[in-house]
């Protein structure tokens, strides 16, 4: 009897021990921020309005648009993306406040696509989302800097930076317009210098370089920088600055006859911005026959399969929007997001999410069409260009019509000319790495 | 530091006569009878006065209902001199050794806070401390000599909480550091943190700066011996205040590209730069917040779309809420190293290998607007270029530095329980101290977590060391500044929460009382629920260990 109490007490024992574990294996070993059962919370902040917000005030519907559409088709692993959008109006304090109120009061996992520099230089500083832990995925600027993964270990960046696109730039440049009297504007910030470090880099110099304050573009400026252009003689005037300011540069230009070649750098070249900017809705005419360089596909490229999907998302999940790189921009952040989710594991931490992209993301599908730097030693993106020439609808064409990439690093690595090649886009524009 | 304003003397006024009891003044007694304080029992506290042997006056004031907690106060900074009447805002101001036993930011409020903690059970007592200026070191040692008298004198005391504002706070964490068998809590409040070189380097850079950039007749430092010193002295609160009272009209006057001082030197292709884009060079290098009481960085007047609101945030906010900033800071920074050089026997400053494009840092891009541009604020830092001989750097003299560093510094040890409050946008200690300390808190959890993991492979027993130190933070609100129908900043309303010096409410005094009352009664910080009600109750508090403010320059 005795030893059969006792066989019985080890069974119920056992059982126990069992049941326990079943218990504990279904419970998340950490509940992480903005995780719950059902939901990831994100936070975005981006000039929702303000003077900056033209154009950049697409970028986080559109993703917020593109997660309605993963949300729709099952979410990831069974949870629904909840992307919250903060305003900060490309004021840096105020980004510094939204993004405190989206870490401490509404508490979300991590921070996705934050836009410009000072903001997210300022956010780093005073928010320190790097000493939380808190992920800052795919940030909206092309500062090489944020690629440095010892100073801002949590922030990854997407874009190729404004130093490779410089580069880029320059090696087109040397090979296109070898004796061409060239000429450059840009922003008197990290943006300008970035660029400018990169051009110098890449061997070009200038005969005229005219540098305008953020803020302060206006008609009155822009008669100023394109009467130095038109005085020094400038046979080529790459336009780097910020879509209002190449926006007013074009205008101003038009009016006054002076016709240089134009090169548009990707950050000043979107349509909707130049349209706006000059209050008219032609004004892509002006960039006719502008070289522009892009890291992914012209939204208007019917052909490509990333466009495709998204334009298709657009419809049904934007309330109607126009469908222009901004919408493409926030779409394909938003696809590398759900990616860099669902490779973090079934119940994702703000750890895991940033291991994954270190250890996984090189593999991730997206837009560009250069291969993903993501590595466990680097947080770089997209790092290549490829050329082309706008239309009288202000749509950029491949100038070879093969996407020939100029790839380089933001240092003093060589520009590589290689074949574009992407992964294709995930059926139904649905991750399921 | 805290104390600074006249209205702060009227401490004696409290001690005459409070709301909550009848008081009689005492005459205090001389320091032959130092250890005999002088005590007069009234219907619902026990009031001492009496002084230490150095002869510095304290009060005390024990409860009928005594919990046994005694509250041992630190005021902050007063000023070492008297100032002559005239000189704007300082002016009239007497040196004044009152005890105070209580925090606030003036009579009033010291009142009141003094009054709700008796009626906690709560004794309260503080010295007025034998000199004033920087007296870490004498402060120290009275409120040692005091904390046995009071224990002598009121047996019933079980337990002592040490707190202190500003300098105050110093002493706070000094006392902490080196006689921590003494208090059983700490609890410094926007503290002076470290060292006095790391508070004062602040004030040497802003004064250097305002000098190089606005008026290079301000001598900023290495006064002369004797009158001639203190007139130099004097002469620069003047002149701080003429640059302040200068820009701000400028600023007034046209926002976008307001001219400069006519005592300006700089050439003319820095007075291209708008002045104001000078001015928030000096406090950004310097560490001073750009925020201030009534200037936010976020908002602008009319309508929150337009490119002239966000242009207001980003470049004007800035220069007016240093504005408001640097006239408090260098006047302190003044009147503070005019004080220190007479310790010290010599120039404290030296800046003749700092680096200020490094002291900027990524707030080169943060604050571009308000520094109008990258080029702007290139040609204002090679301006101040230790080659250019038109901007002489300070030269300081070693021996009197290294006797400055022989007076109290910190070694961030945290030997009891510690509740620090700090201030995001304090415009004298800023956050950057209260964050020296929690670093070095940090470090010593790691380390005390390590060793207990290391002996639990000998022992195979651990028990997980708790933190002995938390920083609550007065945050400044996401918008607060005020404009009238003009669109003039309106400078009326109270300064915001997180903005000013030492800018606390009696609520939120009386949360981190509790908080420390707590601590020393059960040896361990108060967590959880029940920190987050205490300080949601007291309002403008917030515990966010995740929040790190930027050190002060001095560390960069």
């Amino acid at each position: 009897m005795i030893g059969s109490k006792r066989k019985g007490l080890g069974v119920i024992t056992t059982a126990a021990i069992a049941t326990s574990a079943l218990l504990i294996s279904a419970i998340p070993a950490h509940a992480e921020v903005g995780v719950s059962s059902s939901e990831i919370k994100l936070g975005i902040t981006v000039p929702q309005t303000g003077p900056a917000a033209t154009g950049y005030n697409k970028v986080a519907p559109a993703m917020k648009a593109y997660f309605a559409y993963v949300n729709a088709n099952g979410g990831v692993n069974g949870r629904k993306i909840n992307l919250i959008i903060k305003d900060d109006k490309y004021i840096p304090q105020e980004a510094i406040n939204m993004t405190n109120e989206l870490i401490l009061k509404d508490k979300v996992m991590a921070i996705v696509g934050a836009l410009g520099t000072a903001n997210n230089l300022a956010v780093a500083s005073k928010v320190q989302i790097a000493s939380r832990g808190v992920p800052s995925l795919f940030v909206n600027t092309g500062y090489s800097g944020f690629a440095d993964k010892k100073k801002f270990p949590t922030t990854f960046a997407l874009f190729p930076s404004y130093a490779m696109e410089a580069k880029a730039i320059a090696a087109y440049l040397k090979e296109n317009l070898p004796t061409a009297k060239t000429c450059v504007l840009l922003q008197n910030d990290d943006f300008g210098a970035d660029a400018a470090a990169g051009f110098k880099t890449g061997g070009v110099t200038f005969t005229e370089t005219v540098k305008y304050v953020s803020g302060t573009q206006s008609s009155a400026t822009g008669q100023t920088w394109i009467g130095k252009f038109a005085t020094a003689k400038c046979e080529v005037v790459v336009l780097f600055g910020v879509g209002t300011a190449n926006a007013i540069a074009l205008g101003v230009a038009a009016a006054g006859g002076y016709k240089p070649q134009w090169i548009l750098g990707s950050v000043g070249s979107d349509v909707t911005t130049i349209k706006a900017t000059l209050n008219n809705p032609q004004a892509t005419a002006l960039m006719n026959g502008a070289i522009g360089a892009s890291w992914a596909p012209d939204s208007a490229d019917l052909t490509d399969e990333y466009a495709k999907q998204f334009r298709e998302i657009n419809t049904t999940y934007n309330a109607g929007a126009v469908f222009d790189n901004n919408v493409m921009v926030g779409m394909s952040e938003g696809l590398l997001i759900v990616q860099a989710l669902r490779a973090a594991g079934t119940n994702p931490t703000r750890k895991s999410l940033i291991a994954a992209i270190e250890k996984k993301g090189s593999t991730f599908a997206s837009a560009g069409y250069s291969a993903l730097g993501y590595s466990a030693t680097s947080h770089v993106g997209q790092t290549g260009f490829w050329f082309g020439k706008y239309n009288l609808a202000g749509e950029l064409k491949s100038v070879d019509g093969k996407y020939t990439m100029y790839t380089t690093d933001s240092a003093a690595g060589p520009v590589v000319k290689t074949e574009q090649k992407r992964l294709p886009m995930p059926a139904k524009g649905l991750p399921s790495n | 530091m805290k104390n600074l304003m006249s209205k702060k003397n009227k401490v004696i006024a409290f001690l005459a006569s409070t709301s909550l009891v009848t008081m009689t003044m005492v005459a205090l007694p001389s320091a032959a009878r130092a250890a005999d304080p002088s005590c007069t029992d009234l219907v619902v506290i026990t009031q001492c006065v009496g002084a230490t042997t150095d002869g510095a006056g304290y009060v005390v004031q024990v409860p009928a209902k005594f919990t046994g907690t005694l509250f041992l106060f630190s005021h902050g900074y007063r000023y070492p001199v008297d100032i002559p009447a005239g000189i704007p805002l300082v002016g009239g101001y007497k040196v004044v050794s009152s005890p105070q036993p209580a925090p606030g930011g003036g009579a009033a409020q010291i009142t009141e806070v003094a009054t709700a903690m008796l009626g906690k059970g709560y004794a309260v007592a503080g010295s007025g401390f034998v000199t004033q200026g920087w007296n870490a070191d004498s402060g120290l040692k009275t409120n040692v000599e005091l904390i046995g008298i009071l224990k002598k004198k009121f047996p019933k005391i079980t337990k002592v909480v040490a707190w202190g504002e500003s300098l105050g706070g110093f002493i706070t964490q000094g006392l902490a550091e080196k006689y921590p068998t003494l208090i059983d809590a700490a609890a410094p409040l926007c503290m002076a943190a470290g060292s006095v070189e790391a508070e004062l380097t602040m004030g040497g850079d802003a004064l250097w700066g305002l000098k190089t950039f606005f008026d290079p007749t301000l001598v900023g430092g290495n006064y002369a011996a004797g009158a001639a010193g203190y007139a130099q002295a004097m002469g620069d609160i003047v002149k701080v205040l003429t640059i302040a009272g200068t820009l701000q009209a400028a600023i007034a006057a046209n926002p976008t590209a307001p001219a400069w001082p006519a005592t300006s030197k700089v050439p003319d292709s820095i007075k291209a730069i708008p002045s104001r884009s000078a001015l928030v060079l000096v406090g950004v290098m310097s560490g001073i917040p750009t925020q201030s009481a009534h200037f936010d960085n976020s908002t602008g007047p009319g309508d929150p779309t337009a490119t002239a609101y966000v242009s207001y945030a980003s470049a004007i906010s800035p220069a007016l809420g240093t504005l408001e900033n640097i006239a408090q800071a260098a006047i302190l920074g003044v009147l503070a190293t005019y004080d220190v050089e007479l310790q010290a026997g010599g120039a404290i400053f030296d800046n003749t290998k700092t680096d200020y494009a490094a002291r900027l840092g990524s707030d080169l891009y943060t604050y571009g607007s308000a520094l109008s541009g990258l080029d702007a604020a290139s040609g204002m830092l090679a301006y101040l270029s230790p080659l250019n001989p038109a901007a002489p750097r300070a030269v300081g003299n070693p021996n009197a530095m290294a006797k400055m560093r022989t007076l109290l510094t910190h070694t961030g040890k945290i030997n009891v329980p510690t509740i620090a409050m700090g201030a995001t946008a304090d415009p004298i200690t800023p956050a950057g101290n209260v964050q020296w300390l929690a670093d070095r808190a940090a470090e010593q959890l790691t380390a005390s977590r390590s060793a207990a993991k290391a002996a639990y492979l000998t022992s195979g027993s651990y028990t997980k060391p708790a933190s002995n130190f938390m920083t609550i933070w007065q945050k400044t609100p996401a918008k607060y500044s005020k404009y009238t129908a003009t669109g003039s900043p309106d400078t009326t309303p109270a300064g915001a929460n997180g903005t000013g010096h030492c800018n606390t409410t009696t609520k939120q005094y009386l949360a981190i009382a509790d908080l420390a009352y707590a601590a020393a009664n059960t040896g361990q910080l108060v967590v959880g629920g029940k920190l987050l009600t205490t300080l949601r109750k007291a309002g403008g508090l917030s515990y966010d260990p995740g929040f790190k403010a930027s050190l002060l320059k001095f560390y960069n």
